[in-house]
């Protein structure tokens, strides 16, 4: 699960995380993986969500030391 | 979402309510919905060119301004020039800019300035209608 690209939106908070990710996987192609750290707690439903909305998915989700980390796959 | 379409209703001018506003707004449109906003009243001052900048807080909760500044919201200014950026429709209602003796270039770029009905044209076949 290698991500093409890795995005921080530590200490942003909403709608800003969904916001930034929009913009970055439309320069993604269809079956990249994209990274995502983020730190609002919100984003775990949000994100979810999201990619679901989207037709994209969300393979994993981990959290280290207070951070948020996503891998959503491009639809 | 695509093929979703989303009209909102911005009826109010404080600080909160920009925040309510342009926070779904901004996740819609992100979740590739085409959205709508008509202002209506205090709801211009969201898209006043100076106004949207400095909007205040709800009387009695001034309180929260370091929550604000705590939690890394991005400001209404940042929101709007999201909003612009995102294709959203912002609709100044007519006959408030009227009242308010308001001309479109009082409002931010790109604005539509427009009556109810044009609201309601763009509204009929929303998949959401929302009031603020």
């Amino acid at each position: 699960m290698e991500a093409v690209k890795t995005l921080d939106a530590t200490g942003l908070a909403c709608p800003m995380p969904i916001v930034k990710i929009k913009k970055a996987i439309q320069e993604l192609s269809s079956g990249d993986v994209l990274e995502i750290h983020a730190t609002d707690q919100g984003a775990k439903s949000d994100l979810a969500a999201w990619a679901k909305s989207g037709g994209h998915e969300l393979l994993k989700d981990t959290e280290e030391d207070g951070v948020l980390k996503f891998w959503i796959q491009k639809g | 979402m695509a093929n979703t379409k989303v009209a909102i209703i911005a009826a109010n001018g404080s600080l909160f309510d920009a925040y309510k506003v342009f926070n779904v707004a901004t996740a819609a449109a992100a979740s590739d919905a085409e959205v709508g906003i008509f202002f209506t009243f205090e709801g211009l001052n969201l898209i006043h060119k100076e106004g949207h900048k400095s909007l205040p807080l709800p009387e009695g909760k001034e309180h929260f301004q370091e929550g604000f500044e705590k939690t890394n919201v991005p400001s209404i200014e940042e929101l709007v020039g999201i909003a612009q950026e995102m294709n959203i429709k912002l609709i100044a209602c007519q006959m408030t800019m009227d009242v308010m003796s308001l001309e479109k270039g009082d409002f931010v770029e790109g604005i539509e300035v427009g009556g109810a009905a044009s609201f309601i044209d763009y509204a009929k076949d929303a998949n959401m209608s929302l009031t603020f």
